[in-house]
């Protein structure tokens, strides 16, 4: 559990820091004016910083502005972002979070019947009905299918990692503990691969498309996680293997000299230690399956559909307004960005660390 | 117990593998899933290369085997040169847009007199936790023709006439690579950035002695400094250039009528829509053998395997 707290640590650093960002800054102009003031600082510099600093503060804006406008849009009301030529809008004209409710849909847990008999009796269990969210109850009608997608996605992504996890974490561990014949050849392999492999894919799609379709395995979501899986391997275990390389040695050989088998180094040192390692595989693999969409998209059909196949099937349909095409995009991006920044975060933290404070 | 005992000792006896190489055995269901899923495809697609498959024959096990008659038919076809000469085109555009994108930002982040260059840097990575499907899809929207489209609006407040972006041949082209840019870009400010860091105060300082103005010190020394880096990532990413099959497909699939059509998605289309799973797989298995070649004189020049040396 102590990777859970040390990213609720890290957490609450970010927290504290923002939150003394103002304080900071306001502090440092403060002290800027008394320079001013006292003529220790020409005014001409500071003017300079400022305007440099303020055009710096547009490029950034500007970079991010396609983002802040899908934003706008996801809360607009649906006619107005439409059908209205009114330009550029910096908030939306008519906030509202219909386009949203579209997009999750109700909330609703059935209740069930539930009989068992019991020698000749027979008991009926009528499960209450849970109600989170009713979206009929704000005037909206017809949902998205954003939830049969996500569950699509989920019973793909669950058994990619599963799988990857399995193929990943011993092949790190020997590729960084042990020699063996072979063994810097597959190394070179997984790094090529990685770093010119990434479009493969594409181009091997038909290949792969027509040996499914003959095994039977296309529209099949388990084939497809052990695709997922597969392609994960190469980066996956190069980076959990680097991450143990960080781990010193003499902690190993402390162990073997107490007399410990080399299974219970493992389990006992080298996994715990490399708990942040294995995190970050973990997301990564997770998002391979989760964002991949062009081979999702030819082997699955309309009713295994993943998340990122689905947001792609809204593309041409005209009957979608924009406002709630943007709010279904933002659904499926937005956690996704939270994590991976995190994770992004925290690998390089990782990657310091010396199995020091373990 | 005592079979895997015996089988162990006869592998331990064999003279290829000896004892001290057990850990293989942790190694090879990974490599031999990753095999099953990119070394079978890749050999299948060869011999498909080979054939006149299509859906109708491939699926009842008749496709018949034709030689090099795919290759020929798709070297003599000038759909197919055009999709090179604009995939290579494209390459070209896009390199120079990301690397000159990348280093702007870059010395705008890393400014002396910028305030808040952390949470600026912060800031600009974003778009790489981005999924490329909603980034693209996202920019098709940018780029729409309908009211909401945000390239036409900003064209309207410029006071001029709206542009049918994806139904226009070098419109489209141009769309194709400021999305490729924004895509990109988070990965240039990085590399760009930790060059900048690295570049000396030394040299700096000592070019301002000698009266040397922000131009010229850019020129001189910060250019020399970070130019093996920068060139490293403008490989990385004209390789992925190469490989777009995202932006095309999504925008308009590769149109307006089939002009541009980068080389994936030529091959992809050529299969998936006109059902000629023997030319796509020839296409496909060019475009590799080109980006193959590619890599490896670049591999060659700039060693960009080098990590693997000091593991």
């Amino acid at each position: 559990m102590s990777v859970i707290s040390d990213i609720a640590a890290e957490l609450a650093d970010d927290a504290r820091a923002a939150a003394m960002a103002p304080v900071e800054s306001v502090k440092d102009a403060k002290y800027t004016l008394e320079g001013i003031r006292e003529g220790r600082v020409s005014p001409a510099t500071v003017l300079k910083t400022a305007g440099i600093t303020l055009g710096a503060a547009v490029v950034v804006a500007l970079l991010l502005f396609p983002l802040y406008w899908v934003a706008v849009g996801a809360f607009s009301g649906t006619g107005a972002s439409l059908y209205s030529s009114s330009g550029i809008r910096l908030w939306p004209a008519d906030p509202t979070i219909e386009p949203f409710l579209w997009v999750i849909g109700d909330l609703i847990v059935p209740s069930y019947r539930i009989s068992l008999g019991l020698g000749g009796y027979e008991v009926f269990l009528q499960t209450p009905e849970l109600t989170f969210l009713d979206v009929s109850q704000y005037g909206v009608t017809e949902t998205s299918e954003f939830k049969r997608f996500f569950a699509n996605s989920l019973t793909v992504a669950i058994p990619t990692v599963l799988l990857a996890m399995c193929l990943i974490v011993p092949s790190a561990y020997a590729l960084s503990r042990r020699q063996f014949i072979g063994r810097s050849k597959v190394l070179y392999g997984y790094v090529l691969f990685t770093q010119i492999g990434g479009g493969l894919g594409v181009a091997l799609l038909i290949a792969l498309y027509a040996l499914f379709v003959q095994f039977g395995f296309n529209d099949s979501k388990l084939a497809l996680s052990a695709y997922y899986a597969a392609t994960a391997v190469p980066f996956n275990t190069w980076l959990l293997k680097t991450y143990m390389d960080g781990i010193p040695v003499s902690y190993e050989e402390a162990a073997m000299i107490d007399g410990a088998p080399s299974w219970k180094i493992v389990t006992e040192i080298i996994l715990p230690l490399s708990k942040a390692g294995l995190a970050t595989v973990f997301i990564f693999t997770f998002l391979t399956g989760w964002t991949e969409f062009v081979v999702a998209q030819t082997l699955l059909s309309t009713d295994n559909y993943t998340l990122p196949v689905g947001l792609y099937s809204l593309v041409g349909r005209y009957s979608i307004p924009w406002a709630r095409f943007s709010a279904f995009a933002l659904t499926f991006a937005a956690p996704i960005m939270l994590i991976y920044l995190f994770a992004q975060r925290y690998i390089e933290g990782g990657l310091s660390f010396g199995g020091m404070e373990g | 117990m005592s079979v895997v005992d015996s089988a162990v000792e006869r592998v331990a006896d064999s003279p290829v593998v000896s004892k001290d190489d057990l850990p293989l055995l942790l190694v090879l269901p990974g490599l031999f899933v990753f095999l099953a899923f990119m070394l079978f495809p890749v050999l299948y697609l060869v011999y498909l290369s080979f054939t006149n498959a299509e859906p109708a024959t491939l699926f009842q096990g008749k496709e018949q085997w034709v030689g090099l008659a795919n290759y020929v038919t798709v070297l003599s076809d000038g759909q197919f040169w055009n999709s090179m000469g604009v995939t290579w085109l494209f390459v070209a555009t896009s390199v120079a847009l990301k690397v000159l994108v990348g280093l702007g930002i870059g010395l705008v982040v890393t400014g002396e007199r910028v305030r808040g260059k952390r949470f600026m840097r912060a800031l600009i990575i974003i778009p790489l936790g981005l999924p490329g499907i909603f980034t693209i899809t996202i920019w098709r929207g940018i780029f729409s023709s309908a009211e909401f489209g945000l390239a036409n609006q900003f064209l309207q407040m410029a006071g001029l006439d709206s542009i049918a972006w994806l139904s226009e041949r070098w419109m489209a082209f141009l769309a194709y690579n400021v999305t490729e840019a924004w895509l990109a870009y988070p990965f240039m400010v990085i590399i760009t950035v930790s060059a900048l860091q690295d570049v000396s105060e030394e040299l700096h300082e000592a070019a301002m002695i000698d009266g040397a103005g922000f131009f010229a010190r850019f020129l001189h020394v910060t250019l020399p400094s970070i130019k093996r880096p920068v060139l490293f990532a403008s490989i990385l990413t004209a390789a992925a250039s190469f490989q777009q099959f995202l932006i095309p497909y999504v925008f308009n699939q590769g149109g307006p009528s089939r002009t541009n059509e980068l080389l994936i998605v030529y091959g992809y289309r050529e299969a998936f829509r006109f059902q000629k799973y023997g030319e796509g797989a020839a296409i496909m298995l060019v475009a590799v053998a080109v980006i193959g070649v590619f890599m490896m004189l670049n591999v060659k020049k700039g060693q960009l395997a080098d990590g693997v040396d000091d593991a």
